[in-house]
């Protein structure tokens, strides 16, 4: 895991206070990779569909929050977090998923062997497949890696009316994050969601009350897991990188110094009985 | 080939077998031909179902075919060819059918050959050191099988398979215990799902160290079983020194495990912090904790006693392992599982064909027949 300086990785700053709930980013995720629809059933409340699926790269959540004697509508959008230290990236056993340097995780579908460990390994549940499909693929949000490289912001950010989402460089963003919450203590927690979570996220997150509060109304994983500093992927890798060469060393050592021992001592032994 | 053992009628059960199997093929054609929608319940919630937790246990079940090939080839105990040749068997058929299953669960089965491609290889994975050295150790055994299968032919490739078997024997071995470790690795990055009861740093230790003992109690689980469908008298002093040795390793697994929970400061989970599961962890301790109190004792000169023993000890493995894969693996919030009926039949077949297989090879290979009568003679 390279230490690595990700201030100038792309980022997004997902203002939960600005956000009113309009859902255009998730129309044009839809739009822009060219996915369908879904067709779902009413569920009770504005959600709609209720969880990330192969089709929904990016989805808007709405939760009621009641804090401090007054009732929030909080609307968190929820995406790929594109961790700093991506665990799907480090329990990949092809390299199908990769962190491009300027801060996309992307997929290639190519390598791909459909073991699902990425799915398993993420903090955030994000990887999705359709399980009805011949050979699936892994999908999730690409960061807009495509329009990123011509030199666009997601089309997400882009669809935003009232700057809710704000692209730009990682540390430019903290430094925005920072300014607001400085600027109105009254309106936001001191507290960035993703600037240390598991490592540091590219998606960066301000809201109005504790991020441990914002609870969908359905059932589904909050979208905010209460997650260390240290990146997921750390001890995985540690042990990787010197657990696996150290047992292979001494295992073999091991076993090869016992081959010659009791090899040596059968061979006297068959002197003695020889003679 | 000829076979010289005089016919016998075939027992209806090998019809049972062969009828599973044969269900497990339909299924799995199914499957590979729809996709996993139509033939599990597995969901973007709960991407892992019984499949894997079947390879799970299965790897370590068949761990028996490496520590015997250790014990012959390695600390050089030839008396004990004829237990280890069964053992042998069986792990090639074990990992054969954990190598099919693991096609049946991959959702991109047609790119399974991506990761043999070195520039592809992630080395900070342990899915990647599992599938590899599976796949490599698979070719191995088949090499070590070379002798029991043609060991009677005169071909020059057989005799210079048979001259390099300590080589093949310690790559083997090598192999064995990355892959028996790193399946354990695999919770490494998975803390936030397996409860912490289960969850450690050192997880990779406790796999290997429960492959070990598990491992050595399949050998003699088949052997007791082999011997007495044969209508001879088991080598107990074989088996009694097996038992000895997995009894040991049986402690420093439970030290290992134990003493984890008690420097982490865990071990209220096992007391109702991790909740109703944790009645599997005691549940695992206690049927250790009684193959041990056999294998240590001098109750193993029975043999009923080690036939519990070696049971007992194959139960707390699949328990281990299924707790650890499936009941203490938690979902993504909101999603729910029971497997499909397919994806038992599946594991059903797998089960069904391993002991079909390993019967039909005990009955016909004569080199494993020899060995057997050999043994009793010791």
């Amino acid at each position: 895991m390279s230490g690595g300086d990700y201030g100038n990785n792309s980022a997004v700053l997902v203002d939960l206070v600005r956000c009113m709930g309009c859902r255009a980013c998730q129309v044009a995720c839809k739009a822009w990779n060219d996915n369908p629809g879904e067709i779902t059933a009413c569920l009770g409340c504005y959600d709609n569909p209720p969880d990330y699926s192969a089709d929904t790269w990016s989805l808007i959540q709405f939760s009621e929050v009641e804090d401090n004697n007054k009732l929030h509508w909080i609307f968190p959008k929820r995406q790929c977090m594109h961790c700093l230290h991506p665990a799907c990236v480090s329990a990949c056993p092809v390299q199908a998923l990769h962190k491009l340097d300027s801060g996309p995780v992307v997929y290639d579908a190519g390598k791909c062997i459909g073991c699902r460990y990425c799915m398993v390994a993420c903090p955030f549940s994000v990887p999705r497949i359709d399980f009805g499909e011949f050979l699936p693929e892994i999908t999730k949000c690409t960061f807009c890696a495509d329009r990123q490289s011509e030199g666009m912001e997601p089309a997400c950010v882009k669809a935003c009316p009232t700057d809710a989402l704000v692209f730009g460089k990682r540390d430019e963003l903290i430094a925005e994050a920072k300014a607001r919450i400085a600027k109105r203590p009254d309106k936001y927690v001191n507290h960035i969601y993703g600037e240390h979570e598991a490592g540091g996220t590219s998606w960066m997150y301000l809201a109005p009350v504790a991020f441990d509060k914002i609870i969908p109304v359905k059932g589904v994983e909050a979208g905010f897991p209460m997650l260390g500093p240290e990146p997921a992927p750390q001890v995985s890798e540690t042990v990787a990188i010197y657990g696996t060469p150290s047992a292979l060393a001494i295992v073999g050592g091991t076993l090869a110094g016992i081959y010659w021992i009791t090899k040596r001592r059968m061979e006297q032994m068959g002197k003695k009985g020889g003679k | 080939m000829t076979t010289t053992t005089k016919k016998t009628s075939t027992p209806p059960i090998f019809y049972v077998l062969a009828a599973l199997s044969l269900l497990g093929v339909v299924v799995g054609i199914y499957r590979l031909a729809t996709g996993l929608a139509y033939t599990t319940n597995l969901s973007n919630g709960v991407p892992w179902g019984i499949w894997i937790a079947f390879d799970f246990f299965a790897v370590p079940l068949s761990a028996g075919a490496f520590t015997l090939a250790a014990t012959l080839h390695i600390f050089n105990r030839h008396k004990y060819h004829g237990v280890a040749h069964l053992a042998l068997l069986a792990g090639w058929l074990g990992y054969l059918m954990v190598v099919l299953v693991l096609v049946l669960d991959i959702n991109r089965w047609d790119q399974f050959w991506s990761v043999l491609l070195p520039w592809n290889w992630n080395l900070h994975s342990f899915m990647f050191e599992v599938a590899l050295s599976i796949t490599l150790y698979f070719g191995v055994m088949m090499l070590e099988l070379v002798p029991v299968v043609f060991g009677r032919k005169n071909w020059l490739a057989v005799q210079t398979v048979e001259r390099l078997t300590p080589l093949i024997a310690g790559v083997g071995v090598l192999l064995s215990t990355v892959h028996q470790s790193s399946i354990g690795a695999i919770f490494l990055i998975l803390g936030h799902r397996l409860d912490p009861l289960w969850w450690s740093p050192i997880i990779p230790l406790h796999f290997f160290t429960s492959a070990l003992f598990s491992g050595l109690s399949v050998a003699i689980l088949l052997a007791l079983l082999t011997w007495r469908a044969m209508r001879q008298p088991a080598p107990m002093s074989l088996l009694t020194s097996i038992a000895k040795v997995s009894g040991i390793i049986m402690i420093i697994y439970l030290v290992l495990k134990i003493g984890d929970l008690l420097l982490a400061g865990d071990l209220g989970l096992a007391f109702g912090g991790s909740g109703a599961v944790s009645l599997l962890f005691w549940l695992e301790i206690v049927l250790i904790a009684v193959a041990m109190g056999i294998y240590l004792s001098g109750a193993r000169e029975k043999e009923n006693n080690l036939l519990i023993g070696s049971i007992c000890t194959l139960v707390a493995l699949m328990i281990n392992r299924w707790t650890i894969a499936w009941f203490a693996f938690k979902p993504t919030t909101g999603y729910t599982y029971s497997p499909h009926w397919m994806e038992i039949a599946i594991i059903v077949a797998a089960f069904a064909g391993g002991i079909l297989f390993y019967s039909l090879g005990v009955r016909n290979l004569p080199v494993l027949r020899e060995g057997l009568a050999e043994e009793v003679q010791h």
